[in-house]
């Protein structure tokens, strides 16, 4: 991946002999913001306000009245309810737990695919195609896709199992195999995207650098650790740091193929903000998770930009 | 130390084209051979091939006394520098160097020692720690010779190493990289598109076009006695003046345009088959360096009137670009597009003496050097000796 070794200045020094930008720069500035500010209300609207308001709603004491609710008082006992709660600290539990199962088997699976796509020069384009197919799904329908296949009574998987007489296995009806479960559907469907990143990133890779390779004697696993792997890591962390992202705010899929369950089983940080929220109806704890997941998903992301910061931004492959 | 030994090779593409015609060569112990030519002439492919890094569709290929057409890169006793230098960007300098020594085995402090004598070479003892990405050009082609120097091959390919530095820099690197392979010893097979590097860093210089070598000999060789018109104006620069001329007069004169030149006795004696050609058509050769200001002194019947349309003072010489009224004979892969346009009918380049006093728009008188000019076959294309 070529990325620029470092970020030159966006602007330039503009400032004339009396210290008042040039009529150009002012001009394209202000041309900037006229085109800037509508998308930048909305999206203040959409997402930094939802945020700022639900911190307000965590850190408050919220009453539901018949013609809405109210914010009354400073506290941080919606946190500290959290903190006390089982069901919060499995959540947490689970999330992490998930995510990092799920990022670690699809690294693995998303290199190998891409590793062999990768030497095919027919038929690539259509292969690609067909793998991006789980990928272009949108998570409700393959989620309900998966709660066909691993259903109790009529699930495909039920029937195949029946047919070589290997009685009826449970997949969604024990806490654990709902969890395995889930994972299975989570990676048939993300491997593709960390696939095609990993893909990407090895056809931008400098081919020469294995010809000397070749001549200087390495085998072809020698290519893979000492050579490939490295030069592939900027390319590994953006999957990675994405896939961390996605995996912490993991919603839809839970949400469909199991509600959560059994009991709490596969309820993620973010089911439960929605459980609570919406379903219980308890705006301040609700918030508070959400909070808390939002605080979590930042912190990983700023501790493994910490560790990859040489990698991601800032290595350029001559 | 071994040879490098060519019969025959071809090299034909999955699409049809064929790269390389039935190309025979051979590359003596300790020799410095270098493969020049035009761009697309397929002499990247011969050191590819040379290599093991494409297949050899039909010939054989000896280094020292194997065949080693089947044989894989790693096992051929080579090492080759590549024109972007391919350095394994991830590693330093040091662990570059030794990567090859690594793969062999070799303990730690054999592969140091072995990587210090080489940076000491190469002039990279302070860099040893460095990324690629912090050197310079200079310092990175330097690391790609210490990679293939450490292994200690029979036989070095280097592909055009020096065509990414700039101009004073690759001048001095020539002088290095030729220096390092006579203190090694290393048969080496070198290729450039630049004809001047061949001819000053070649012990000999195999001159290739569309895949086929055209002719293989010492630098001097080539400049003095060229096969045909095309490696007579390649090797040389400013390239040769090529014209349309007749002989007549039992060969004794030579009409270029509307002018004649007197060809001396020792012209005849040089090239014997040349009188054969009386009354015909030739294709005339004039080095640059052939032809001075003409003088009191001069002897009639071997001047050119001309009239100067641009002067270049280069202040050890003056390039003087001329025209008259002949017909010049063009050839493809010798000039640039944009020398094309400079050069209409009739124009050549003449390297004459700083002290002459000549400005564009002069009409001047030269002094050919008739002993010194080169005749081919028009059809052809081949010399007449």
């Amino acid at each position: 991946m070529a990325v620029v070794a470092e970020v030159a200045p966006v602007v330039a020094n503009t400032r004339n002999r009396n210290g008042r930008r040039d009529v150009h720069t002012s001009r394209q500035a202000r041309i900037g913001w006229m085109f800037s500010t509508p998308a930048l209300i909305f999206v203040g609207m959409v997402t930094i306000f939802p945020i700022v308001f639900s911190v307000a709603l965590s850190l408050s004491n919220v009453s539901v009245t018949g013609s809405g609710f109210a914010l009354q008082g400073f506290t941080f006992s919606n946190y500290s309810q959290l903190v006390h709660s089982s069901t919060w600290r499995y959540a947490l539990g689970f999330t992490v737990i998930y995510t990092v199962v799920t990022v670690l088997v699809e690294l693995v699976l998303g290199t190998a695919i891409a590793l062999a796509l990768e030497r095919l020069t027919k038929g690539r384009g259509l292969m690609m195609a067909l793998l991006l197919l789980p990928w272009s799904i949108i998570t409700v329908i393959s989620a309900e896709l998966w709660q066909y296949i691993y259903e109790g009574t009529y699930g495909v998987l039920q029937a195949i199992f029946q047919a070589l007489g290997l009685g009826a296995p449970v997949f969604l009806g024990s806490p654990t195999s709902a969890v395995v479960s889930m994972m299975v559907a989570d990676v048939w469907k993300t491997t593709p995207f960390v696939a095609v990143i990993v893909i990407a990133g090895l056809v931008m890779l400098p081919g020469d650098v294995y010809e000397a390779a070749a001549c200087d004697g390495a085998s072809a696993w020698t290519i893979f650790w000492k050579i490939t792997l490295p030069l592939l890591r900027p390319t590994i962390a953006i999957a990675v740091l994405f896939r961390i992202l996605q995996a912490f705010g993991v919603f839809d899929l839970p949400f469909v193929l199991t509600g959560g369950g059994p009991g709490t089983a596969t309820t993620s940080l973010a089911i439960l903000s929605y459980k609570v929220m919406f379903q219980n109806i308890d705006y301040g704890p609700g918030a508070a998770v959400a909070v808390s997941a939002t605080l979590l998903v930042v912190l990983g992301c700023l501790a493994f930009l910490r560790v990859f910061k040489a990698q991601v931004g800032r290595e350029e492959i001559q | 130390m071994a040879t490098i030994s060519l019969k025959g090779l071809n090299k034909v593409y999955p699409n049809g084209f064929h790269a390389v015609h039935d190309l025979s060569l051979e590359v003596q112990e300790g020799e410095f051979m270098v493969l020049v030519g035009p761009s697309g002439c397929g002499k990247t492919t011969v050191l590819r091939m040379v290599a093991g890094l494409e297949d050899i569709t039909s010939g054989d290929l000896r280094i020292g006394e194997r065949v080693v057409n089947d044989i894989e890169p790693k096992d051929r006793d080579i090492a080759m520098v590549f024109q972007n230098y391919a350095l394994y960007p991830h590693m330093t300098v040091a662990d570059n160097i030794g990567f090859a020594l690594k793969l062999r085995k070799l303990p730690k402090d054999e592969i140091r020692k072995k990587v210090e004598e080489a940076a000491e070479i190469l002039g990279l003892t302070e860099w040893l720690d460095r990324k690629p990405k912090q050197l310079s050009g200079g310092q990175r082609q330097r690391v790609a010779m210490g990679r293939a120097i450490v292994r200690e091959p029979s036989v070095f390919l280097m592909d055009e190493p020096l065509s990414n530095l700039d101009a004073k820099l690759r001048v001095k690197m020539r002088a290095e990289v030729r220096r390092i392979q006579e203190r090694l010893g290393v048969a080496t097979m070198y290729v450039t598109h630049d004809q001047i590097e061949a001819m000053t860093m070649g012990d000999r210089v195999a001159v290739l076009r569309d895949g086929r070598l055209l002719q293989c000999d010492t630098p001097q060789n080539l400049y003095e006695f060229p096969v045909n018109q095309f490696v007579g104006a390649f090797i040389g620069s400013p390239a040769m003046n090529l014209y349309q001329g007749e002989l007549f007069d039992g060969g004794r004169s030579l009409k270029i345009g509307s002018q004649i030149l007197e060809l001396p006795e020792v012209v005849h004696l040089k090239k014997p088959t040349l009188m054969s050609y009386s009354g015909k058509g030739v294709t005339v050769g004039v080095r640059p360096e052939s032809l001075k200001a003409a003088s009191t002194s001069t002897t009639p019947g071997t001047v050119l009137s001309v009239q100067a349309t641009l002067v270049e003072a280069l202040g050890s010489e003056l390039m003087v670009h001329f025209s008259f009224d002949a017909k010049v004979v063009k050839i493809e892969d010798i000039q640039d597009d944009e020398e094309e346009i400079l050069t209409g009918s009739g124009e050549g380049v003449a390297r004459i003496d700083p002290s002459v006093s000549v400005k564009a728009g002069d009409k001047l008188k030269f002094e050919v050097e008739t002993e010194h000019l080169h005749f081919f076959d028009p059809d052809t294309g081949l010399s007449i000796y």
